[in-house]
């Protein structure tokens, strides 16, 4: 599954460009989105192997965005990523299947998508 | 001498600023000289009622004999002139037989040589003091001028005895007004109840004459080292007595006397009264107050009636005393409230801080991700030889930097939830020792330890723990610049009546500051040059967390000692902590 499909979900557009190039260069296709809405949007439009979504955005947080994602497919595999690692989350909601700390360097990201993706 | 020469010398006498005796004496010798009479005796009353002879003129002889005798109200001639407080005259030839008390052994063959007896009650229209006995050789009648003349003159005598009588009374209730009016001061004075305690007891034995006063109090009502406060030493001989009647004066809730509890002739061959009374307010016992004196003390105001001045003084500090004892609790409560609302302020502040700051920290992140991020995608694009790559390297530091300190931050402020479970502090310390020693950096640190093998386990987040103890152990490390003495000890300790486990880690590193000292604890304080400041404000967030606490003694020029207190575990449980 090298050329997997990844949407990127991040308020931040620097973060989303970081992200893309990042990924790109590990031979991934990536497509973004900058909230909740327009990323529910985009996975209601096409199929989607992985979702990185960070935690902290305006209108829909990320967490809002994991249950209905979930709701929709529960099969779909989502990476949630943070500035920091403390988030509320109540028991009914979903779980991510992946946690990843938001960092200059990205090694840790790439290491958990493959991990999920089973490269 | 004409009578009115007479009374008039008398009179001047009894007015004179003599002695009582030589007073009575000088008169009882002008008596002697004009009336003719060899024997001029007077009889005064003990302070058990009975009748003794006191006073005799110059020349007496009967003096000698009669005063080893007592007699009680209506016995002998002496008793019945008492009772019936009227004037007895006899010759030899009729005294009745019935007053043969008066023919003691001793006056065999002396009495023969008296022709005539006076007997007259000392006495005015309500008090009798005591009793004038005449003895004349040389008469033996008296003309009525004489008799009329004698109860004048017993009037005045009476008169005289009365008046000392009357100043000893005042004298005795001005110094019990003066012992109240010290006491008094005392009470009303704003002094710790130790201290004011231990000058009661000065005062009231000061005032009284005693060898001793104690006073000792209720257990529950005084939650303090000592219950008991002495002045003087109590006599050992009498220390069981003091303990029995403190016991009944608080169980019987009156004054209370050695006499109630031990026999008579226990008493007479005892060489102290004793006295107890119990301090009471509104029927609760605080305590009780003890006097003991020696008998043969010049102590007029322990006398019959001790069990009353012991019970005013008792009922007339009772109530200061609560006072006093209720103030210092209000005190305690009100600094230990000060003390809480302190703590909330801190706590809130430090609350509103933390918030302040993980929202700062969080949107700082971001940035600093895509600074990161975009100058390692640089750095891979140019030329590793190149001097704009050794630029790249020195941003690509500080952002490693900027984020390893955020993460701190961050990991401080946030609320960590304990997973506790049971440690053994013991094997920790061992743990982590085993951890940094084995960096070459420690290989010139030496690390004395000195466990208590019998520390009971502790509940406690044994990572948070370690990572306290690495925190300490590393500033330790960096204190002493990697060459030194880190002592460890473990032991049992109590705070506030609670068992808790002390862990003590010493250092050599030459302490802190004394002026700095308060700030060790604070977030962001730190004498590093890269320090976040927040490795001491971690570790004592962790052991707050834990219901313990940190703390320090620090000498300056030597060395400082973190010493961490955690509740023991038969006193905190896992449920409690969580």
């Amino acid at each position: 599954m090298k050329n997997a499909r990844i949407l990127v979900v991040d308020d931040e557009e620097n973060i989303r460009l970081l992200f893309k190039e990042e990924l790109e260069e590990e031979g991934f296709e990536i497509d973004l989105a900058s909230n909740g809405i327009e990323a529910l949007d985009k996975l209601r439009g096409g199929h989607f192997d992985l979702v990185v979504l960070d935690i902290k955005m305006p209108g829909m947080d990320g967490i809002q965005a994991l249950n209905e994602i979930k709701n929709a497919n529960k099969n779909q595999p989502v990476i949630l990523c943070s500035a920091y690692g403390e988030f509320k989350q109540d028991l009914s909601s979903w779980v991510s299947d992946g946690y990843v700390v938001k960092s200059a360097d990205t090694r840790e990201l790439k290491q958990t998508i493959k991990n999920i993706l089973g490269i | 001498m004409n009578p009115v020469d007479l009374l008039g010398k008398i009179i001047e006498i009894s007015h004179s600023n003599l002695e009582l005796s030589s007073r009575i004496t000088s008169i009882l010798n002008i008596i002697s000289r004009d009336m003719n009479s060899e024997e001029v005796i007077i009889y005064t009353f003990d302070k058990d009622r009975r009748l003794t002879c006191r006073y005799a003129n110059q020349k007496s002889v009967l003096f000698k004999i009669l005063n080893q005798y007592r007699c009680h109200v209506g016995e002998g001639i002496v008793g019945s002139v008492a009772q019936r407080r009227s004037p007895l005259f006899y010759t030899m030839r009729d005294i009745p037989p019935r007053f043969g008390c008066l023919f003691y052994p001793e006056l065999d063959g002396r009495l023969e040589n008296y022709k005539l007896f006076a007997f007259l009650p000392l006495a005015d229209d309500s008090y009798l003091y005591g009793v004038l006995v005449l003895c004349a050789a040389s008469r033996d009648t008296l003309h009525d001028a004489d008799k009329i003349f004698l109860s004048i003159l017993s009037r005045e005598v009476g008169g005289i005895l009365r008046s000392y009588d009357l100043i000893l009374s005042s004298k005795k209730r001005i110094s019990e007004l003066a012992t109240l009016t010290e006491l008094g001061k005392v009470l009303t004075s704003n002094a710790e109840p130790n201290e004011l305690l231990k000058h009661i007891a000065l005062i009231i034995a000061k005032s009284l004459n005693a060898t001793f006063v104690t006073i000792m109090l209720g257990y529950s009502f005084l939650k303090r080292d000592a219950q008991r406060f002495t002045y003087g030493i109590i006599e050992p001989s009498v220390q069981d007595h003091v303990e029995e009647l403190e016991e009944a004066a608080a169980r019987l809730l009156r004054a209370v006397s050695i006499k109630d509890c031990a026999p008579d002739e226990y008493v007479d061959s005892f060489m102290y009264t004793l006295f107890s009374a119990p301090i009471a307010s509104k029927n609760r016992v605080l305590g009780t107050l003890t006097i003991c004196a020696e008998k043969t003390g010049q102590n007029y105001a322990l006398g019959e009636d001790g069990q009353y001045l012991i019970s005013t003084i008792a009922n007339y500090i009772s109530s200061g005393l609560e006072n006093t004892l209720l103030n210092t609790r209000l005190r305690d409560t009100v600094r230990e409230l000060g003390d809480a609302q302190k703590r909330l302020i801190e706590q809130e502040k430090f609350r509103s801080l933390g918030e302040m700051t993980a929202s700062i920290a969080h949107e700082i992140k971001n940035p600093l991700v895509i600074i990161g991020g975009f100058t390692k995608r640089l750095a891979r694009q140019i030329d590793i030889d190149r001097t704009e790559n050794k630029y790249i390297r020195i941003i690509l530091n500080e952002v490693t930097r900027l984020e390893s300190i955020l993460n701190e931050v961050l990991n401080y402020v946030k609320e960590t939830p304990l997973v506790a479970e049971t440690c053994n502090i013991n094997d920790h310390l061992d743990e982590v020792l085993y951890l940094l020693t084995s960096d070459a950096s420690w290989e010139e640190i030496e690390v004395a330890k000195a466990y208590d093998s019998t520390l009971p386990p502790v509940a406690c987040d044994s990572q948070q723990l370690k990572q306290v103890l690495i925190n300490i152990l590393i500033n330790a490390h960096e204190a002493m610049r990697g060459r030194g003495t880190i002592t460890i000890q473990t032991r049992q300790s109590a705070y506030e009546s609670r068992p808790f486990a002390a862990i003590s880690i010493a250092d050599t590193g030459g302490g802190i500051d004394p002026a700095i000292i308060d700030n060790v604890f604070n977030p962001f304080f730190t004498t590093k040059e890269r320090g976040t400041g927040l490795g001491l404000a971690i570790s004592n967030k962790i052991i707050m967390n834990h219901k313990g606490h940190i703390d320090v003694e620090n000498v300056a020029g030597k060395g400082v000692t973190f010493i961490i207190y955690l509740p023991a575990k038969n006193h905190t449980t896992k449920e409690e902590l969580l």
